[in-house]
């Protein structure tokens, strides 16, 4: 077979297309986990830890088993005890006072148990008819007084003898040599809280029994077969040998937040059982805060030394966040200093761990923050050294790697210094950088309010994987079915596969049908890291080829004709020796009563990875109130070859939308004295509306010869930083953190004067 | 949220009738927008919901706007269930009480204007934290203190002396009404009264207590505003501009003769229990012309007794701005803050 590569010439791969269930969307017709409804279905909720920190000393649930409607009560405990399997019962089959007496709770929101009732508002009363004991814990809930009391004891799980571990360390070269020698030497502090994914569907799913042996989940899931998988995994554990098939068509969102079916998974396909009935379960938005995965927060005190021409020497940062309960940590050393090539670096990190729930993976871990504590350095250092930011970044870019550009020139080691390089001339000039930049707090003015223009650099990685599987059905009306067990998070992904199959089939790809979001139809990886699109796009290039090669075969014959003399073209076949050409339809007509099916896997050489990025930031700052308005955002992207143009820049629009919700409006607030999350909500756990949002202009910065790259991580990275940066231009004071409230811009102006 | 029994009287004398005299067990229904909330976090747990949304007496549902000719003191009259929307697009309010309808413009987004009523307005609860946690037990559910004093105070009041409970007011509305002079019609088991809004509200402490004087069976019917011609505006700050409270708010009213400001009212919001008279400020203002400097002046006054919490003090500086923007726009003068 030949070697399989993107056509040269693209119809369709590139341009913008309609996203085929927009539609749907629009009118309400796409139906979500939370849409679905079945015969007999309850409904159950979850009831958590009121407290940061306790133990579970009496469980009763004699009055929420008699309560109306209730039809079964299952306990985390439970859930987790395996123990039981060596006496052939799960574990929900062993009284609580086995399972959950003595167990300890970690913060506000912890799972203790789910009730199924016939009703939400029923299984919401018997919730409340649980009878437990506590005993109050000692917690710590805030960084700074856990870093305090860094000798402990520890209040979070684990043996570690305190709540702060150490996350690491890294020296190159001779710091502080470099520190000495430095023309210019600038520190200071910056840092981002924790925030919460937000997902517009909040996490859950809908578990039915067909049989004993078989289990279906409409589920809001990133990982399709990985959900199915794991909850195939959890029961087995139990001693219940089953398929788990999982149903996802339309998703609201996930952000890295749901790769599997959680705790509140394995509850509602344990209350199904129990109950012999399907049972609905979805978090309310207070527990989706509390519970369902959260972003670390990163504080660093950063040293940036170099020469009065902008050439940066030294990087140093001593930082610590928190992933709450977790251990992931939100500064990675190894990624910093972000973008830049600094000879001279000292890093480390401490890990705060908290009372609170745990961080999970979102848009881009570890970036966001880590972009955010090196770009604000770089501005301070760029204004200390009296420079243009933009010519500070220009220089300190790392080099193309010249064994790289040898070896693979489609690389990004290969091309990372033409990329940045070209990304920022072109957000210059959309963001006419060099008209509107002004030394710090030099700008113009408005009355009370001062402009700022602030820029941020960016990179993420975006690889294809293998284990994508997508198969192409060609019918005899000339129908085609595509199917890729994947998820659409509300990327566009379901459109890309119509994309890629259009254009290699010379079809429109609102005539194609696709299936996705069903576990049983092959094998797809999770939608982390960017993957989805570098991974299912090659694999439905190739299925779409494996596809038209077995159409031409089959048909060929029964014309007279011989399948190497035949061209796909647009809606039309041409045999090559004749000069006869058929329409798709007639074509495929010649199949009578036979189809035609067509499998692909992902293979390398269609898809590529690593990535840059630049956005630039307009500002205007009420000096008086410290309220911020965001005038403009340019944000140029690469992703190697995009296949719709439409949907990578809605993806742009809304990684920026997301990153400016970290730098204006995201904090979870944790109170130290009730360890309760006091802004689990969306009233003072604040996103911006409509008035909120600037212009956004979206530049993508298209490669086809790199292959494709995924895009839904990278451009939410830097836009915090870039706000922050245009913040400071604007009024020659550095605001250290997000996000950029009142009271912080005017503590910042007030700590100046 | 706790069952109850639904009531939708026809008149304001029956709702009345249904309501109980004490606080917990009956409730209001009109906008929905804040009791609903209340009774899903089961801080409101009432046996009996009692709705006004059908009740047609025009004076409760209403806005009544007099001719106004020279040498009358005429009064507009709103009813209780006028929904917010409807005073924000009221012509001839914006151009008598642009201090009330700029603010109802800004309640928070379209969905709540269009169900929020003037009266759920004045009678809702406050916003805070604790207070809205079931899990929280705070002076107002019974409990022996007030965690926003020493805790997460980043939105509570700044004017704190002698209050046990430092929530602030929520209504952005009664800081204009109380400006323009506005009282209250309210009806109750034995027949109308009328309360002048700066003294409808009150400081809660307990339980048993609401934001405002209201017996617990009473209704407020619907707010009277007189006409003086007096020149009004309110200005918020607010960081977000969809959907948000503000961060502290002013109004203003004055009579502009000679060009001196007469007869001023400045009232705050967001920064005290309830709206906040900021007296010091007035007395800047009384007799002068309003010159920038002056609004400074007055400004400066206006945050006389603040004793702010731990992470508030910003809203000292807020006032001051709010304050000083407000008699700015009601003087007339060009905002540059415009944007």
């Amino acid at each position: 077979m030949a070697e399989i590569k993107w056509p040269e010439k693209r119809r369709l791969i590139g341009t913008k297309v309609p996203r085929l269930d927009g539609p749907d969307k629009a009118t309400g017709r796409a139906r979500y986990s939370q849409d679905i409804n079945r015969p007999g279905m309850l409904h159950a909720l979850i009831l958590r830890s009121p407290y940061a920190h306790c133990r579970i000393k009496s469980l009763d649930l004699s009055q929420a088993q008699k309560a109306p409607g209730v039809r079964a009560i299952v306990t985390v405990g439970q859930v987790n005890y395996t123990a039981g399997r060596k006496e052939g019962k799960p574990g929900w089959e062993f009284p609580v006072s086995v399972t959950d007496v003595g167990r300890e709770l970690f913060y506000h929101g912890d799972e203790i148990l789910a009730i199924a009732a016939d009703t939400e508002e029923h299984a919401r009363d018997a919730l409340r008819l649980v009878k437990i004991e506590y005993e109050q814990l000692p917690f710590i809930v805030k960084e700074e007084t856990a870093l305090q009391k860094r000798l402990g004891p520890s209040t979070v799980p684990g043996k570690d003898a305190s709540n702060v571990l150490a996350g690491g360390s890294r020296t190159e070269g001779d710091p502080d040599g470099a520190k000495k020698a430095a023309e210019v030497l600038v520190k200071g502090t910056y840092g981002v809280p924790v925030i919460t994914h937000c997902c517009l569907e909040t996490h859950g799913l809908v578990a039915e029994w067909e049989s004993p042996k078989s289990l279906t989940i409409w589920c809001t899931t990133q990982a399709v077969p990985g959900t199915a998988g794991q909850l195939q995994g959890f029961l087995a554990g139990h001693g219940i040998t089953c398929s788990v098939r999982c149903i996802t068509h339309h998703m609201g969102g996930g952000y890295g937040s749901k790769f599997g079916p959680d705790i509140q998974g394995q509850l509602a396909a344990v209350l199904a059982l129990v109950a012999k009935a399907p049972v609905k379960l979805f978090l309310d938005r207070d527990e989706e805060h509390l519970a369902a995965g959260n972003r670390p927060s990163a504080t660093a005190t950063v040293t940036i030394g170099g020469s009065r021409n902008g050439t940066i020497s030294v990087f140093e940062a001593a930082s610590y966040g928190t992933p709450g309960v977790g251990r992931a940590a939100g500064v990675n050393i190894g990624i910093l200093p972000y973008v830049y090539e600094v000879r001279n670096v000292r890093i480390s990190t401490d890990i705060v761990r908290l009372n609170h729930g745990a961080a999970r993976a979102m848009r881009a871990p570890a970036h966001p923050q880590n972009c955010f504590i090196t770009e604000c350095a770089v501005d301070d250092f760029a204004n200390a050294a009296g420079l243009d930011p933009m010519e500070v970044r220009l220089k300190n870019l790392p080099q193309n790697d010249p064994a790289a550009v040898t070896k693979i020139p489609t690389s990004f080691p290969a091309l990372r210094n033409t990329i940045y390089t070209d990304e920022i001339r072109i957000a210059a000039e959309l963001s006419q950088w060099k008209k509107k930049w002004h030394p710090p707090g030099k700008g113009p003015t408005k009355g009370p309010w001062k402009h700022g223009i602030g820029m941020a650099l960016h990179t993420w990685g975006g690889a294809g994987r293998a284990d994508n599987d997508v198969f192409v059905t060609i019918s005899s009306d000339g129908s085609v079915l595509v199917q890729c067990s994947t998820q659409d998070l509300g990327t566009g992904e379901r459109t890309v596969l119509a994309i890629v199959v259009a254009e290699a089939l010379g079809l429109d790809p609102k005539d194609l049908t696709v299936v996705i979001g069903e576990s049983q139809i092959g094998r797809s990886t999770g939608s982390g890291g960017s993957t989805t699109a570098p991974g299912t796009a090659p694999a439905a290039l190739v299925a779409a080829i494996n596809a038209r090669d077995e159409l031409f075969r089959k048909v060929a014959p029964k014309l007279g004709l011989k399948p190497d003399d035949l061209v796909l073209e647009p809606n039309k076949i041409t045999d090559k020796a004749s000069g006869k050409t058929f329409t798709w339809r007639q074509f495929c007509a010649r199949l009578g009563v036979d189809t035609v099916r067509g499998q692909g896997n992902w293979i390398p050489g269609l898809s590529n990875l690593g990535v840059g990025g630049v956005q630039v930031a307009e500002v205007w700052v009420d000096t008086e109130t410290g309220v911020v308005r965001l005038d403009k955002i340019v944000a140029v992207q690469d992703c190697g070859m995009v296949i719709n143009k439409l949907a990578c820049e809605s993806q742009v629009a809304g990684g920026v939308i997301m990153g400016i919700n970290l730098a204006m409006f995201e904090e979870m607030i944790v109170d130290e004295q009730t360890g309760r999350m006091v802004n689990p909500d969306f009233e003072f756990y604040k996103l911006g509306g409509m008035l909120d949002m600037p212009e956004i202009i979206v530049h993508m910065h298209d490669m086809p010869e790199r292959g494709v790259i995924g895009i839904g991580e990278p451009p939410t990275i830097s836009t915090a930083a870039a706000i922050g940066n245009a913040i400071c231009n604007a009024l020659g004071v550095r605001v250290p953190r997000t996000p950029f409230s009142p009271d912080r811009v005017l503590a910042a102006l007030h700590a100046r004067k | 949220m706790k069952n109850f029994t639904y009531y939708r009287p026809l008149s304001l004398e029956a709702a009345v009738a249904l309501l109980d005299n004490r606080w917990g067990t009956t409730e209001l229904l009109a906008g929905g927008t804040d009791l609903l909330d209340l009774q899903k976090e089961y801080i409101a747990q009432p046996d009996k919901v009692v709705s006004l949304t059908f009740i047609q007496d025009p004076v409760f549902t209403r806005i009544e706007v007099p001719q106004i000719l020279p040498g009358t003191k005429p009064t507009v009259s709103i009813g209780a269930a006028v929904k917010i929307a409807d005073i924000a697009e009221h012509a001839e309010l914006k151009n008598l009480f642009p201090a009330l309808t700029d603010a109802a413009a800004q309640v928070g987004g379209p969905q709540i204007r269009n169900m929020g009523t003037l009266g759920g307005n004045l009678c809702q609860r406050n916003r805070c934290w604790y207070f809205r946690d079931e899990h929280v037990l705070c002076l107002l559910k019974g409990g022996r203190r007030c965690f926003a004093s020493d805790g997460e105070n980043r939105y509570h009041a700044i004017f704190t002396k002698g209050h046990p409970c430092v929530i602030v007011h929520p209504s952005t509305l009664a800081p204009a009404l109380i400006a323009l002079g506005a009282s209250v019609e309210v009806v109750g088991p034995s027949g109308k009264r009328t309360i002048e809004l700066n003294k409808f509200f009150q400081a809660p402490t307990k339980p048993d207590q609401r934001e405002h004087v209201l017996a617990p069976n009473e209704i407020v019917v619907r707010v009277l505003i007189p006409v003086e011609g007096l020149r009004n505006a309110s200005y918020e700050v607010r960081h977000k501009q969809s959907y948000d409270w503000p961060l502290a708010q002013a109004a203003v009213a004055f009579r502009l003769s000679g060009g001196k400001a007469t007869n001023v009212r400045i009232v705050l919001g967001h920064v005290a229990p309830i709206p906040h008279v900021a007296t010091e400020a007035q007395k800047v203002v009384e007799g002068q012309t309003i010159t920038r400097e002056l609004a400074e002046q007055a400004g400066e006054a206006a945050t006389v007794g603040a004793a702010p919490l731990s992470q508030n003090a910003y809203k000292v500086h807020l006032v001051k701005v709010a304050v000083k923007r407000a008699l700015l726009l009601a003087s007339g003068a060009q905002p540059d803050w415009a944007i």
